[in-house]
């Protein structure tokens, strides 16, 4: 079944250790254009999107590396405008985040995880919300199947060459992708027994749901 | 589907298009003859069945589309979302502390998985250390939950083959250890006993006692369960060299867990990534290197007693103090003592926001209305479930909700290798191979 998959020689937990900084280090010779950060212990990677396939087949691929797994694929979904958190700083303690984006995202991220070496790092793609789009990694991961369907059916993303983009945990005919940001929670028609149409939480009038 | 026209059957060809697609868009039709001198006619005997979504031994509502070749499976393909509740919206629309109560409903067999590994998200996005009380009371209550988990998959697994023997003694002895959860959250399932920052409330006086019943009682039922399954002839020639999978078609469909062990890779997120105190705990990584259904079982049935082993230990060492971190900010008081209608009322606390702080009533207010902010960040939070890497995704902007909570379910991953498993083997063997992957549907489609 894995015809693309050189079978690596080493099986479980037998390779050296690597750190986040040799890591970082070692793909980040290879591709100097990648951005990395290391946040609470996590080495993400800013990947962009032409050089998604690539950097993916050098991480599984390397020996050093060696990523075997990809754990996980999951998108988040950023629109634009600005996001002003109100909160009171000064009862709460935490700093205060503000955020202002001009252009909608849909960030995608892949968790590699390396059995023989036992570690793992994040490959951050963002892509345009209007328009999003990315290469599927089907060939390099098979488990990226089922993911990518997942992302596609909650956000939209088209993963070009992907075998079979259908929607996954969604009815085949429903419109919009749900997780979108711009997805309301609730008041999707509905066929219920006697025709009524449930509007949003927000939108709600409970004394007529008490009726 | 062609037919030669040549057969003298009275077979026909019923066209939708002059020439377009001639071999995919022709129906066959049979008018009596022999259905013989029909097959021999028809040169391509695929046929396509649909299998569920109400199976009785489909684990929920789990439909499966198979190509077969005679009774052989030439290709499966799992079609899921029946279960879909959207469990990962609706949590960004409630404070940190109830998604512990969404979680808990995704992955049914094995809630409190889910409500750790969302825990420890949180917990890692806040950057606090959780009491060693409670780190050492959920590892316990986790491995019981592993041993729960393991003995539905043995019950069912056992039911789809027939052995409803099996079914009633696994059912049995989970329910016993739904008697402990309920004796320490109030209910069998869907505990919501672990939060972010500890535990709901301590466990009770009784808990270590519970404990050791059910180690005493649990050992002789495993032994039993073995003398049940491993020699039975029925059992061997159903589970072994079915299903088929090496550690290499494992890392490409990105399958962990006891599939991946019974590969005879040794690969424990609990030994390799260490958390709630893991690393304490003196216990070893059962491994087979067959990679069949059979090898799945035997995996399983030494992980109930690895489990434990550190159950045990965990019991000898179970340190004192509180279950919940101190930072008021955070921290619901969790020191509060069950009333006798159940309901926490701690006389000491109520007279402390009632009578003597005010600030303390204000905070408690603001706790229970609008619960507390979160340090923007993303984490990514891996722990091993029964099914393998169960792992939460989480995106905070610094409110008191969720940006995005992803689930990275071991069964919604597994699931897709059913395919790969099944090819070459008989239709009676999907059963098999769907059971010894143990998916959860609740899970799966969340």
């Amino acid at each position: 079944m894995s015809e693309l998959y050189v079978p690596s020689p080493t099986h479980g937990l037998t390779g050296e250790s690597v750190s986040l900084q040799d890591i970082e280090a070692r793909v980040l010779d290879a591709f100097p254009e990648i951005t990395a950060d290391v946040v609470r212990d996590e080495l993400t990677l800013h990947v962009a999107p032409d050089q998604l396939v690539e950097v993916m087949t050098f991480c599984r691929d390397d020996e050093q590396l060696s990523c075997e797994l990809l754990a996980d694929l999951a998108g988040i979904h950023w629109p634009a405008g600005d996001h002003i958190i109100e909160r009171q700083a000064s009862t709460t303690g935490w700093p205060e985040y503000r955020t202002s984006r001009e252009h909608g995202a849909i960030e995608v991220n892949y968790i590699l995880r390396s059995v023989t070496r036992n570690h793992w790092f994040r490959l951050s793609v963002a892509t345009p919300d209007d328009d999003p789009r990315l290469p599927s990694v089907t060939d390099i991961y098979k488990t990226a199947n089922f993911h990518e369907r997942e992302v596609y059916d909650f956000f939209g993303v088209e993963f070009t060459g992907h075998p079979d983009l259908t929607r996954i945990l969604m009815p085949d005919d429903w419109l919009g992708h749900p997780h979108r940001k711009d997805y309301p929670l609730g008041g999707v028609e509905v066929d219920y027994k006697n025709d009524k149409f449930i509007p949003p939480p927000d939108q709600r009038d409970l004394r007529e749901v008490v009726d | 589907m062609a037919i030669d026209p040549n057969a003298e059957t009275r077979t026909g060809r019923r066209g939708r298009g002059a020439d377009a697609k001639r071999d995919r868009e022709v129906e066959l039709y049979v008018e009596g003859a022999d259905w013989e001198t029909v097959v021999d006619a028809v040169e391509d005997e695929t046929l396509t069945v649909n299998m569920g979504p109400q199976h009785p031994s489909t684990h929920g509502v789990l439909r499966l589309v198979l190509e077969l070749d005679g009774e052989v499976v030439n290709k499966l393909t799992p079609i899921i979302g029946y279960l879909h509740t959207g469990i990962e919206k609706s949590a960004e629309f409630r404070p940190w502390v109830q998604g512990t109560t969404f979680v808990t409903r995704m992955d049914y067999l094995s809630p409190l998985f889910n409500e750790a590994a969302y825990s420890m998200g949180v917990e890692k996005l806040l950057d606090i250390e959780v009491p060693e009380r409670a780190q050492a009371a959920r590892v316990i209550l986790l491995e019981f939950n592993r041993i729960a988990s393991h003995l539905v998959w043995l019950a069912t697994g056992g039911m789809e083959l027939g052995s409803t023997t099996m079914m009633v003694f696994g059912f049995r002895e989970r329910e016993h250890i739904l008697d402990l959860f309920e004796s320490q959250s109030g209910l069998r399932m869907n505990h919501a006993y672990i939060r972010p920052g500890g535990l709901a409330q301590d466990v009770t006086d009784d808990f270590v006692q519970r404990c050791e019943t059910l180690l005493e009682l649990l050992p002789r039922k495993i032994a039993e369960y073995e003398d049940l399954l491993l020699r039975n002839p029925i059992w061997n020639d159903r589970l072994r060299d079915v299903g088929h999978i090496d550690a290499q078609t494992c890392y490409d469909y990105g399958i962990t867990g006891p599939l991946l062990r019974a590969a005879g890779v040794p690969w424990d997120l609990r030994k390799s990534n260490p958390y709630s105190g893991y690393e304490q705990y003196d216990f070893d990584i059962p491994t087979e290197s067959a990679g069949d259904c059979f090898a799945r079982f035997l995996v399983r049935i030494e992980e109930m007693r690895q489990s434990m082993r550190i159950i045990r230990q965990a019991l000898d060492t179970l340190p004192g103090g509180p279950v919940m971190v101190a930072d008021k900010r955070i921290a619901w008081p969790s020191q509060q003592s069950l009333g006798p209608d159940g309901i926490g009322n701690d006389p000491e606390y109520i007279r402390h926001i009632m009578g003597e702080s005010m600030e303390a009533l204000i905070n408690h207010f603001k706790l229970v209305t609008q619960g507390f902010t979160v340090p923007a960040g993303q984490v990514y939070v891996p722990i091993e479930s029964p099914r393998g890497e169960l792992g939460y995704a989480m995106t905070s902007t610094g409110t008191n909700k969720p940006y995005r909570v992803h689930v990275r379910d071991p069964s919604f991953v597994n699931l897709q290798a059913a395919d790969v498993m099944s090819r070459g083997h008989m239709v009676s063997d999907v059963v098999v191979v769907v059971a010894s992957l143990d998916p959860v549907m609740g899970g799966v489609d969340r």
